[in-house]
């Protein structure tokens, strides 16, 4: 395991950026903790219950501790605070973060969870395996497409076939 | 290497369109009872009531020849209205069915539930079941007539505990009770367990007062006598088992629960037809009429559309209930 | 030591070739379908069940006994080499494991998995055999008050888990808990921060959780920062367990199943409570504090012996007294009822050959498995060579198949991509992930633990410690928060003297 770089000094403006942006982490904290004491407080706290704790009490506890957390966070952030982003063999935090990839991986895993019901597990598997080999850089056009098919129809087989677990077949079942 | 590229394309796109049905072997001649692809529903968890009655059913009904292989999963949730709510989704499938009960009944009340039972496809109702009261062998009461009149006295401080959810089967039994005898629903202390495992241990370490539960659930510790069976809750006794109905010790009430099988909503009348044959075939083989003496449930077989009736008459009765009871 | 005699009796029905025949195939298959992402034990075995059912029963408990360990050992290869937990027992075993396996030390972490598992099953199997009427006894006696307390001395377990910035650890145990809350009430039913979906009613599943913060969480940081330039496969590094590493990890091995065996035990134990307690007991008391988190041996090798002893622990409840305590024990006590038995307080009397074959296979299927996958940690871990893209790929694509699979929903697909995309934002941001694993776990069962304790009270507070067990633990956890201050009171003695 590689220790994280210190944070490099030759980017104060993009290292300013990045501190503003970690308030908007506090942001959405607090405004977790309030959809959550929203939530909290809806509830219908008479229904049997019996001593000080009820179905409300612990979303209002929690609640209150994220709204609190947040507060605190972002006082943290205002001092200088700074989350250290979480290193690792095959992260590289020394390029700039590379979103267009991450969209990219997000689209074809959304593109699974759509495609699962209409064109089955095994077509849809083999695509979000492939498109996400490709969009992480791999680039064998003959190789690729036939891995991803094989290692979903193998898993289709082994889930469906053998163990019973049902996975969508896919728009020719029952026609052939 | 350009060439090969289409090639494994069109390799690859045929294994996933083509592979799939050719790895399926062939549904085979289609006669009277098969239903291939069948797939039972168990809103509950594995080991609770409707999944035993489903995997039992399962297991009958490929042992006595009448269908293949018919899959069991569970799909638990919110006192089976998730389970009910995917049933109803699967409108016009005629290769899923799902195994409830009373239970369902209830949950679709206290959850609100925008789908109810009034929207599937009536199967049959398979077995109905007494529920108990039980006690552990060092309580303080001995018999059901003590036991009612500490609760009378301070039902807040005698909790009942119970295997289901608020409007469950073992939730709406100890409430009859206690309207029966006296106590306002409002003020019966009932907690409910995750299933029969904690409520057993719970009731056997006297963290509750009484347990209310199903009679075949508990009927080995009931023998050998780490608990005590002061009540039955149905209308009759309980063959084999010594103990006074709720009538026989002086409330005016009776409750039975009971485990049935619905289908998805909008199937054609053939396959709701082939669905009411094959559990009608189950009913009457004798590896059914063997597990319901294995499992000591009683035959309420009721199937078709008498079941729907029966259904509706339960909504209503359930709904009354808990309407009384401020749920 | 009448029970050690009926022991010899049960090796002599498990040591018989069929028997050991149908050992080794559950073993196997155990192992097999373990290993599949997705599918935990409590899945694996009540996906085999009816494999078993043309066996005569005892052949066939045989086989789920196999079957059950060996689910437990495959499991734990998923998430150390893929970072998907297939259940929540697994959840530990990606913390330390994964980190291991991308150093490449994989090899490593499967043997310390392997090897955890097996002295967990030995020692718990054998506590079994001598303690199971005692414990038995004693496991109804913990009630609603003594869980809660067990939930609070947990929680200030947590606080050394919390990372390097507490604010930041403590916002990521309150995602955490935040994520618990969604769905049913246990108690009354009611609808909690699932805005109207029925399918959020039971809440978001520990193990959607888990994976997709690990596995799904950093497959996606890994891509915004892919080392483009290094093109080196995983290194696999030396295959066995060096002299550093059994140093390192005896002691775990020894210490996880007496957290593991009681929690099995008790009604509402399981294994996730153990499995954590393991992992922050050998943090506290490692040499090698500043490793953990990014892989070390030692956080292997506790949680994944208290599991296996947890599951030993499990079967004393199931056999003695019907108890059911996880949903593993639910599938078996299902499948002892198939064959018209029914476990309990007369099962050892009724069955004694069924139930001491039974125990003794335990012993053997521990054999078999640790003797099958020992050579095979090093295979395994070969895996990990494949190039990155595969390796990320094939990770996304078996964290969708076991989400998908356990219910057949697209929207758990949904969900488990916004938990990953959360996992994605707490590691640029510096969150740890592993406190808000942790509330998932805790929230929920303290919650209801609390609520339950004070209902049997009929709400009076002194409900929640009124039994000596809960008393003692309070006692503990008074003593754990004022330990720093009266160390600090002892060191100012002491140089003042």
């Amino acid at each position: 395991m590689t220790t994280p770089p210190p944070p490099s000094p030759r980017a104060p403006l993009r290292d300013r950026l990045k501190a503003r942006s970690e308030l908007g982490v506090g942001a959405l904290l607090l405004l977790l903790g309030v959809l959550v004491l929203t939530d909290a407080l809806t509830l219908d706290v008479d229904v049997s219950a019996r001593g000080p704790v009820g179905p409300a009490t612990v979303p209002l506890v929690v609640g209150c501790g994220l709204v609190v957390v947040a507060v605190l966070l972002a006082l943290d952030v205002l001092h200088g605070g700074r989350g250290e982003a979480e290193g690792g063999e095959d992260v590289d935090l020394d390029a700039p973060a590379d979103w267009r990839t991450v969209l990219l991986l997000v689209g074809v895993f959304l593109g699974f969870a759509v495609l699962i019901g209409p064109l089955g597990f095994p077509v849809a598997g083999a695509l979000l395996f492939w498109g996400a080999a490709y969009v992480l850089g791999s680039r064998h056009p003959a190789r690729d497409p036939l891995i991803a098919a094989v290692l979903s129809l193998l898993t289709y087989g082994v889930f469906d076939r053998l163990l019973g677990v049902p996975l969508p077949g896919g728009p020719l079942m029952g026609v052939l | 290497m350009r060439l090969r590229t289409p090639f494994a394309l069109l390799g690859a796109a045929l294994l996933v369109l083509v592979g799939p049905p050719l790895l399926t072997p062939g549904s085979g001649s289609d006669t009277g009872t098969d239903i291939p692809g069948l797939r039972f529903m168990v809103p509950n968890t594995p080991g609770g009531g409707y999944d035993i009655t489903a995997r039992t059913a399962a297991k009958n009904a490929e042992e006595a020849g009448l269908t293949g292989d018919i899959e069991v999963f569970n799909l638990p949730g919110a006192g089976g209205t998730v389970g009910l709510t995917r049933l109803v989704g699967e409108r016009g499938d005629g290769r899923v069915a799902m195994s409830m009960g009373l239970g369902v009944v209830g949950a679709v009340h206290t959850n609100k539930t925008p789908r109810t039972l009034a929207d599937t496809t009536p199967i049959a109702r398979l077995t109905e079941e007494q529920d108990i009261v039980v006690v552990s062998e060092d309580s303080p009461y001995r018999t059901i007539q003590e036991l009612l009149a500490a609760w009378r006295k301070d039902p807040g401080k005698l909790p009942v505990g119970g295997g289901s959810s608020p409007g469950g089967p073992d939730h709406l039994a100890p409430m009859l009770m206690a309207q029966a005898a006296g106590i306002p629903p409002k003020e019966v202390n009932y907690i409910p367990f995750d299933g029969g495992g904690e409520l057993l241990a719970s009731i056997l370490g006297d963290k509750v007062a009484f347990g209310v539960s199903g009679v075949g659930e508990y009927l080995d510790q009931i023998r050998a006598g780490e608990l005590r069976l002061l009540a039955v809750t149905g209308a009759e006794r309980v063959p084999g088992l010594d103990a006074p109905t709720l009538r026989e010790a002086g409330l005016d009430t009776e409750f039975t629960n009971w485990r049935g099988i619905v289908a998805p909503p909008g199937l054609t009348d053939a396959e709701r037809e082939r669905l009411v044959t094959l559990v009608t075939k189950l009913h009457d083989s004798p590896q059914w009429r063997e597990s319901l003496k294995t499992h000591g449930w009683t035959d309420a077989f009721l199937p078709g559309e008498e079941f729907g009736a029966f259904l509706t008459e339960q909504n209503t009765r359930v709904d009354t209930v808990l309407k009384e009871l401020g749920l | 030591m009448e029970s050690l005699n009926s022991l010899m009796d049960g090796f002599g029905t498990a040591l018989t070739p069929v028997n050991l025949l149908w050992a080794a195939v559950g073993v196997l298959l155990g192992t097999a379908i373990g290993v599949l992402p997705g599918i935990g034990p409590a899945m694996a075995v009540a996906l085999l069940l009816p494999v078993t059912y043309g066996l005569e029963p005892t052949g066939a408990f045989i086989m789920f006994a196999g079957i059950y360990y060996g689910a437990m050992f495959g499991g734990s290869t998923t998430s150390i080499l893929l970072n998907t937990p297939g259940e929540s027992a697994a959840v530990v075993a990606a913390m330390e494991g994964h980190p291991m396996a991308k150093a490449g030390r994989g090899a490593q972490a499967l043997a310390a998995a392997a090897i955890g598992h097996f002295t967990g099953g030995m020692i718990g199997t054998m506590l079994l055999v001598v303690l199971a009427p005692t414990v038995a006894a004693l496991a109804v006696d913990i009630g609603a008050p003594d869980y809660f307390a067990l939930m609070v001395l947990a929680f200030i377990a947590v606080t050394s888990v919390l990372g390097s910035s507490r604010i930041r650890g403590v916002a990521s145990l309150l995602i955490g808990l935040t994520l618990g809350l969604v769905g049913l009430d246990q108690l009354t039913g009611q609808q909690r921060l699932t805005f109207g979906s029925l399918q959020l009613a039971d809440g978001v599943d520990v193990v959607i959780v888990a994976v997709g913060l690990f596995a799904i969480g950093e497959a996606l940081w890994v891509a915004a920062h892919l080392r483009r330039t290094a093109g080196r496969p995983v290194p696999v590094g030396r295959p066995w367990l060096g002299r550093e590493d059994l140093r390192r990890t005896w002691k775990p091995w020894l210490r996880g199943p007496f957290l593991g065996f009681p929690f099995g035990a008790i009604p509402a134990g399981g294994a996730e409570i153990p499995t954590f307690l393991s992992y922050v007991t050998e943090k506290r008391l490692s040499k090698h504090k500043e490793q953990f988190g990014k892989g070390a041996v030692e956080g292997v090798a506790g949680p994944e012996s208290a599991a296996s002893a947890s599951a030993a622990g499990t079967l004393v409840s199931m056999l003695t007294l019907g108890l059911p305590t996880t949903a593993v024990a639910a599938v078996m006590l299902a499948a002892f009822q198939q064959y018209g038995i029914q476990p309990g307080p007369l099962l050892f009397e009724r069955e004694p050959e069924l139930v001491w074959g039974l125990i003794a296979s335990l012993f053997v299927g521990m054999v078999l498995l640790l003797a099958l996958n020992l050579p095979l940690a090093p295979v395994w871990a070969k895996l990990l060579r494949i190039p990155r893209p595969y390796l990320y790929a094939g990770i996304l694509f078996f964290a969708a198949v076991g989400a998908y699979a356990v219910g057949g929903e697209a929207l758990d697909l949904v969900v488990l991509l916004v938990v990953g995309l959360l996992g994605l934002g707490m590691r640029r941001y510096g969150l740890p992930v592993l406190p808000a694993v942790i509330g998932v776990i805790l929230g929920p069962a303290a919650e209801q633990q609390l609520r339950r304790a004070l209902q049997i009270s009929d709400g009076s507070v002194t409900g929640l410690v009124n039994t000596p067990f809960s008393v003692a633990v309070y006692a503990l956890v008074a003593l754990l928060l004022a330990w720093p201050l009266l160390r600090k009171a002892v060191t100012r003695t002491r140089a003042a003297g």
